[in-house]
């Protein structure tokens, strides 16, 4: 299989540990990931502008078109937002002659067909892939899945899973051997939306978020999109009141036998010691 | 004083002061940025990378053959003639005491190095017309034109030179006084026919003249000429001119000012814009020490210089992930290179109130993804001076719409958005807000205020957020958008859809709240005058 991959804005600077272990897990699955250089998906500018946003979304997607391929993110921010826009122009006739003039000034026709797709759906369309590869089961490790709001709502635009009791990040964390342990704010917004924009609710949210995931008896939180971590991890939390948050993308990639290091993960990370 | 040396005196003076009052710059304007000193890798490995990204060029490379040729050539053609020809008597005569600018090797290799560098000039000059003309601006062709402009006149005025019938008089006159009129004519016979003077006069053809020329070409002339053939360019260049025409003794005189007025303006303009990037580029090349990614530990003084080292190539404003944003909302400030003019012209103070909300504006659309900095030729750390520059905005009260709907109640905001006409989504968007279908179905169940993770972290909605969603929802079926538009509620928004999905009617209650927060910002553009 094959793949547009878009990586998303804040992978780069932010986060490369993301990427890396994506990448390092596709790489190992199989699966081929193509870089174009894409730009923005037009999340961050959905607050100030819709056209730009729309047009941001449809022109990535375009490159997708005129490579034949279907686009790969591990962002869910990312995700929500292609399938928004794709959504907004499905019922919009003149805001899609607008994007079909924009893009045309580019040289580039409306993706009509163009197929988005969350990191963790291709997993899941592979999932006997994945299953094969597994080499070191993650025994023994206690996940709170943290869903992310981009993909999973509106159900009808996302198109991602139940939007009410979604399975997709349970099922695919059982596949590593680990377990995935039922909580009650899994659905719930990680805050980063917020962030620069509203600090306190931005915090207060990510707090009581995370008080609910240590409150499980869950080892760590998962995240499966760059935004949510980067809301969890780093130095955000309290070590009291927190559980360290881990992509699920480096959790895969420690099951499949990768190395750490590949994965972009950081010497001394305590979470690894308790998964193997 | 002469034309000369006033106006080699006013460029000297012009580059030095020029020079000084730019390095200034370096010291001043990275104290907005102040923070710890240098991180990274030791100091002679920086030093290695640095060099290496100065003399190899290696950061246009990545951008493929074209640029990166260009100006290679360009810089391999034109320091020579800088050091070896325009400074010659302070720099070749001193090394080389056979030195004579009419001998070999110096006039062959005058042509060649000003066919390089012309070479190099005309690939940069396509590149800009075919890929950067949008992204250009005066200077930009400013320095092309000088550039050009200098070996150009300086390939005419050696070509008229060549013709000058004056300049072989006033030769003859001084090295050749007692010549008889016969050993004249011969000499003139020999040097039309070998080295293209041009003369009015009838000239013999004689073998016998022709061979007392050559002998007395052999004893006067050729201790400090070469045959003008070795000037290939300039010398092909003197077909450019109809024989019919007797200009050269003029023109030679119109080209010196010409080239000796286009030098000076040249070395005059050093400090102006991008015309000082071969030091200023230079300079931060070496500091950045071959690092292409983003260290938050920049001093002060190497975000000074960084923030004058642009060349304006443009690569960045190319490769910028919010190009397509640009392309929608037209602000300038949204692509890297425009953004760091304004931003420099920020901290000089000098920048206009819609100059400085543009730049607000552009500074928040980033979406720091590194890639300026991973393609910048110029080596300059730009996801840091974003990064540091939107803190510095944001501490002086500029934090972008989101800021300015902060800054006053919704009250306030509900005075001052009734008194306009707020314009409807429906014209750029879908206008959802404005329909009575969006809100038909709603029975005020306040399922979207229960479900809200917004409202479930406050102690007092009321309180702390204005209104809740439902609430947003009846004010908007009655029509009172403006009522709405300032409400913490709206701008506080996490965006999570929980809403929306839990909505037993099919109200799109976070579409509905993206559609203010869009409408809001659409009229803070208008109101700051950049609708």
């Amino acid at each position: 299989m094959k793949y547009a991959y878009f990586p998303g804005c804040k992978i780069a600077h932010h986060l490369p540990a993301h990427g890396k272990s994506v990448e390092a897990v596709c790489a190992h699955l199989g699966l081929e990931l193509h870089k174009p250089e894409f730009s923005c998906c037009g999340y961050p500018v959905r607050q100030e502008s819709r056209d730009a946003s729309v047009y941001s979304a449809l022109r990535s997607l375009a490159l997708c078109a005129r490579l034949g391929l279907e686009l790969m993110t591990p962002c869910k921010c990312c995700f929500g937002n292609f399938r928004h826009a794709l959504h907004q122009v499905g019922h919009d006739e003149k805001l899609k002659l607008r994007m079909k003039d924009l893009l045309a000034d580019e040289g580039l026709d409306f993706p009509e067909t163009t197929r988005v797709r969350h990191f963790l759906q291709v997993l899941d369309d592979n999932r006997s892939l994945v299953e094969d590869a597994v080499r070191r089961p993650q025994k023994g490790l206690k996940v709170a899945c943290h869903y992310g709001c981009h993909a999973l709502r509106p159900e009808n635009i996302t198109h991602f899973d139940d939007p009410f009791a979604p399975t997709i990040f349970e099922r695919l964390v059982a596949l590593t051997g680990a377990s995935a342990l039922p909580w009650d704010l899994s659905l719930e917004c990680c805050g980063y939306p917020l962030r620069g924009r509203d600090e306190t609710i931005s915090g207060l949210l990510a707090a009581r978020k995370m008080a609910g995931a240590k409150a499980s008896g869950a080892d760590v939180l998962a995240t499966a999109c760059t935004y949510c971590q980067l809301q969890f991890g780093g130095e955000n939390h309290h070590p009291d009141q927190s559980i360290p948050a881990v992509l699920f993308s480096q959790i895969l990639g420690l099951a499949l036998g990768l190395e750490p290091k590949r994965l972009g993960i950081e010497p001394g990370e305590a979470w690894v010691r308790l998964a193997v | 004083m002469d034309f000369f040396s006033i106006g080699l005196t006013l460029a000297c003076v012009s580059a030095a002061g020029g020079a000084l009052w730019r390095v200034r710059t370096w010291f001043l304007r990275g104290k907005a940025f102040a923070k710890g000193g240098n991180t990274g890798p030791g100091v002679f490995r920086r030093f290695v990378g640095g060099l290496a990204d100065v003399i190899l060029l290696r950061r246009t490379l990545r951008d493929g053959p074209a640029r990166w040729t260009g100006h290679m050539l360009l810089v391999l053609g034109f320091l020579p003639l800088i050091f070896l020809h325009a400074m010659d008597d302070v720099v070749t005569r001193p090394i080389f005491s056979a030195y004579e600018p009419t001998l070999d090797p110096w006039q062959f290799l005058r042509n060649l190095f000003g066919l390089i560098s012309l070479t190099g000039l005309a690939i940069l000059a396509m590149h800009r017309i075919t890929r950067l003309k949008h992204e250009s601006i005066a200077q930009d062709w400013a320095l092309l034109a000088v550039i050009g402009g200098v070996l150009v006149s300086g390939f005419f005025l050696e070509s008229f030179k060549i013709m000058s019938p004056g300049d072989f008089t006033r030769m003859t006159d001084d090295y050749f006084p007692e010549a008889e009129s016969e050993e004249l004519l011969a000499l003139k016979t020999y040097w039309a026919r070998e080295n293209g003077v041009r003369f009015t006069i009838f000239l013999p053809t004689a073998p016998e003249i022709t061979e007392l020329g050559a002998q007395l070409h052999e004893d006067r002339c050729a201790g400090c000429h070469a045959p003008t053939a070795t000037a290939f360019v300039s010398r092909s260049m003197t077909a450019l001119v109809p024989s019919s025409m007797n200009i050269a003794d003029q023109g030679r005189t119109v080209l010196w000012y010409a080239h000796v007025a286009l030098a000076f303006i040249a070395l005059g303009l050093l400090p102006w814009g991008k015309f000082f990037h071969p030091v200023a580029t230079a300079a931060n090349l070496l500091v950045r020490g071959g690092s292409r990614t983003s260290s938050a530990g920049n001093s002060s003084f190497s975000s000074g210089l960084a923030l004058d080292a642009c060349t304006r190539c443009g690569q960045c404003s190319l490769h910028c992930s919010v190009a397509p944003i640009h392309k929608v909302l037209g602000n300038r400030d949204i692509l890297p290179m425009d953004k760091l003019l304004d931003l420099r012209q920020h901290l000089d103070g000098s920048l206009s109130p819609t100059g400085t909300a543009a730049l607000v504006e552009g500074s928040h659309i980033c979406t720091e993804c590194l890639r300026c900095t991973q393609v910048c030729s110029a080596g300059i750390d730009l996801q840091d001076l974003w990064a540091t520059s939107k803190k510095v905005l944001t501490e002086a009260g500029r934090a972008g719409v989101d800021g300015e709907i902060r800054k006053s109640t919704a009250a306030e905001w509900a005075r001052d958005f009734s008194s306009r006409n707020l314009g409807r989504i429906g014209s750029t968007g879908a206008g959802l807000a404005d329909r009575a279908e969006s809100f038909w179905g709603c029975v005020q169940c306040t399922t979207c205020t229960g479900v809200c993770p917004v409202v479930a972290v406050s102690e007092d909605p009321s309180r702390d957020l204005d209104l809740a969603p439902q609430q947003i929802m009846n004010l908007l079926r009655m029509g009172l958008k403006a009522q709405t538009l300032g409400a913490r509620m709206v701008w506080s928004c996490t965006t999570c859809y929980k809403c929306q999905e839990h909505c037993p009617q099919g109200v799109p209650v976070a579409d509905i709240l993206y559609e203010l927060r869009q409408l809001g910002a659409d009229n803070l553009r208008k109101k700051e005058g950049r609708a």
